[in-house]
C-alpha cells in the first residue's frame, strides 16, 4: 500500500498526565488522504483529543502518554514537527484563544503566519483578500479582531488556518457559534475545498452527511464506526447515543429505501429513494 | 401562567447604531422561542426583562406589576436567566457552591439550600461533579450548571439564551425534557435560539426579531408557512421543509413525524 497517500493510525492510545483512564483507546485507521472526514461523538468521547493528535498538538505541545503510530501521507509529527506543522491548518474549539493577540486589524491577523514565513507583500495582500472573500470577512478587514461576533471569530480562525494553503485541515466544531445562514455558507464552502484532507468534528449531522466522504464515530475513547455516511448511519448502535440525519428519519417514516435495503442519509440519495418508491 | 407585557419599550446602547423599539407585546405562552439574526435585539430584550439594562422609555409588567417595582429577591423568584456565555455568571469555587449561592439570594436556610443543590445537580447530570471547580468543567457542563442554578431557585419565568449551544445530543434531549416539564407545570419558558428544527418541533409560540423590532409573533406553523417573511428576516425553514421542497412539495412541515402524519393516509 502506498503510505504516501494514506492516513494511518495503528494501535493509538493517548492518556493525559494525571488521568487514570485513556482518552483514546486502541484507534486503528487506514484511509486515503484528500477526503473530507466527519468526526462525530458526544462529550468525553475523545473526539477533541483525536483532533489534537491529528494536528500533532499531542504530544508536541500538550504532553500526554502516547503509544502506537500516526502518519499522514508518510509524515509524522514526531519525525519532523516543523514540516508537519507547516502542512496543517488547525481550528480549535475556542476561536478567540488561537488568535495571535498582536494584530490591530483582521487583515493583520490574517497576514500573521505569512509574514512569519517570509512571504512577499504582494502575495500576502492577494491571499488576504482571497481568504477574506471566501469566509465573508471582506467588510471586517479593517476591524479589530476582538470586536468580531462569535460566528465571525470562528470564520476568522478558519481563514487564518487556510491562508497558508495547508494540505491537511483539522477543525474542531468550527460552526458552533455561527447562525444557520453562516453555517450553511460554511458547509457549502467546504465542498469547494480541493486537494486537501479535511478532518471536521461537528454535531451538525445533516450537514456532515452532505459533504463528508467518510464518517468516524467516537464513543468513550474508541473509534466505534467508520465508513461512508450512508453505511455508518444505517448501522448506528443505540449505545453510542448519536442521532440519525433528518433525511434518514424522513425516509424511515415513509419507508423510502435505496437498493440494498438501506435508508438514504443525504439529499440526493433521498431523491433517488423517493423516485424509486413513488 | 405569568404574563409579561411590554409597552412602548425603547432602548439604545450608547455609541452603537442600535435601537430597540417594541410598541406592544405580550409573552403569555408556556414555551416561546425568540429567533432572529445576530444583532436583532434578542439578548437585549432578556437584559431588559431581568433589569440588567434599564429601558430609556416605556415599561415592562409581570402580571400587571411594573418590573422595576419588585424587590431584588422577589424579582429573582419571578424571573431567572441563563446567559449565552456561562462564564458571565459562574464565579464560585465549586459546582455545588455555585448552586447554593444562587439559592442564598432567595432563601437563608443553608440546609434546605444544600439539599436542593444536590437535587438539581442530579437533574442536569452533574451530581458527580459537585466538588469540582466550575472552570474545570467543559463548556457544555458549564452551560448545564447555569441551568441548574436557575432551576434551583425555580422562578415562574425562565429565560434561556442559546441553551443548546455546544451541548451534545444526550444533553440536548435532557434539556428539552426539562423544558417540557417546566412548561407543563405552569412556568413560562422563553428561549433565544438559532435552531429552527428545535423551534418547529418543540415550541408553541415563536417571536421573530429584526433590527430591534418584533416582526412576527405566532405559531411555528404560521411562521414557517410564510416564506416571504422568512426570507425578509433572514431565517431558514426547518430541514424537513427544505427536503420536502426538493421533492416538489412546498407545504409546511414541522418534523419528519409531521411529514408522515400529513402524507400517509391512516
Amino acid at each position: 500500500m502506498d503510505e504516501d497517500k494514506r492516513i494511518v493510525l495503528e494501535n493509538l492510545n493517548v492518556r493525559y498526565s494525571g488521568m487514570e483512564t485513556s482518552q483514546l483507546k486502541n484507534i486503528n485507521i487506514n484511509t486515503p488522504i484528500g477526503q473530507i472526514i466527519g468526526i462525530v461523538g458526544n462529550s468525553h468521547s475523545g473526539k477533541s483529543t483525536l483532533c489534537r493528535v491529528l494536528a500533532g498538538i499531542i504530544p508536541k505541545i500538550i504532553s500526554a502518554t502516547i503509544s502506537g503510530t500516526y502518519t499522514i501521507a508518510g509524515r509524522s509529527p514526531m519525525d519532523d514537527w516543523t514540516a508537519f506543522n507547516t502542512s496543517t491548518g488547525v481550528v480549535l474549539q475556542n476561536p478567540a484563544g488561537q488568535l495571535s493577540g498582536l494584530a490591530d486589524t483582521v487583515a493583520d491577523e490574517l497576514a500573521f503566519d505569512l509574514i512569519n514565513q517570509g512571504t512577499s507583500a504582494d502575495v500576502i495582500s492577494k491571499r488576504v483578500a482571497n481568504v477574506a472573500a471566501q469566509m465573508g470577512l471582506t467588510d471586517q478587514l479593517r476591524q479589530k479582531p476582538e470586536s468580531l461576533s462569535g460566528g465571525q471569530m470562528q470564520r476568522l480562525a478558519i481563514a487564518t488556518a487556510i491562508i497558508t494553503q495547508p494540505q491537511i485541515l483539522i477543525m474542531d466544531d468550527p460552526t458552533s457559534e455561527m447562525d444557520p445562514v453562516g453555517r450553511q455558507q460554511f458547509f457549502h464552502w467546504l465542498t469547494t475545498v480541493k486537494d486537501t484532507t479535511v478532518f471536521i468534528v461537528s454535531s451538525e449531522i445533516d450537514d456532515l452527511c452532505e459533504v463528508a466522504d467518510s464518517i468516524w464515530i467516537m464513543s468513550e475513547g474508541e473509534l466505534v464506526s467508520q465508513g461512508s455516511p450512508q453505511d455508518v448511519f444505517n448501522h448506528l448502535s443505540p449505545e453510542w447515543q448519536i442521532p440519525t440525519p433528518t433525511v434518514y428519519q424522513m425516509a424511515e417514516k415513509m419507508n423510502w429505501r435505496l437498493t440494498g435495503d438501506v435508508f438514504p442519509v443525504a439529499a440526493e440519495e433521498l431523491k433517488e429513494a423517493f423516485d424509486a418508491t413513488n | 401562567m405569568p404574563q409579561i407585557e411590554l409597552h412602548n419599550l425603547q432602548f439604545a446602547y450608547p455609541e452603537k447604531s442600535f435601537n430597540l423599539n417594541v410598541e406592544q407585546h405580550l409573552f403569555s405562552d408556556s414555551m416561546t422561542a425568540i429567533v432572529g439574526q445576530n444583532g436583532a435585539g434578542k439578548s437585549t430584550i432578556f437584559k431588559l426583562l431581568t433589569g440588567l439594562l434599564k429601558q430609556d422609555a416605556g415599561r415592562i409588567t409581570i402580571d400587571g406589576v411594573v418590573l422595576n417595582d419588585f424587590k431584588p429577591s422577589e424579582r429573582l423568584k419571578k424571573i431567572g436567566i441563563t446567559f449565552q456565555n456561562p462564564d458571565d455568571q459562574l464565579f464560585n469555587a465549586t459546582v455545588k457552591r455555585e448552586v447554593e449561592w444562587s439559592l442564598s439570594q432567595v432563601n437563608s436556610d443553608k440546609d434546605q439550600n444544600a439539599a436542593r443543590a444536590v437535587e438539581v445537580l442530579k437533574k442536569v447530570g452533574l451530581a458527580d461533579k459537585s466538588d469540582e471547580n466550575p472552570y474545570d468543567l467543559s463548556l457544555s457542563e458549564r452551560k448545564l450548571l447555569t441551568i441548574a442554578t436557575v432551576l434551583a431557585v425555580d422562578p415562574e419565568i425562565y429565560l434561556f439564551d442559546e441553551p443548546m449551544m455546544s451541548l451534545d445530543w444526550p444533553s440536548k434531549r435532557m434539556v428539552t425534557d426539562i423544558f417540557r416539564e417546566l412548561s407543563a407545570t405552569g412556568h413560562q419558558v422563553i428561549t433565544i435560539t438559532h435552531d429552527m428544527d428545535w423551534v418547529a418541533e418543540e415550541f408553541h409560540s415563536v417571536t421573530v426579531m429584526e433590527h430591534g423590532e418584533i416582526k412576527f409573533s405566532g405559531t411555528p406553523r404560521d411562521l414557517f408557512g410564510d416564506r416571504e417573511l422568512l426570507q425578509r428576516v433572514g431565517l431558514l425553514p426547518p430541514k424537513i421543509m427544505e427536503l420536502a421542497e426538493m421533492l416538489g412539495d412546498s407545504k409546511t412541515y414541522l418534523s419528519p413525524q409531521d411529514y408522515q402524519n400529513q402524507n400517509i393516509v391512516q
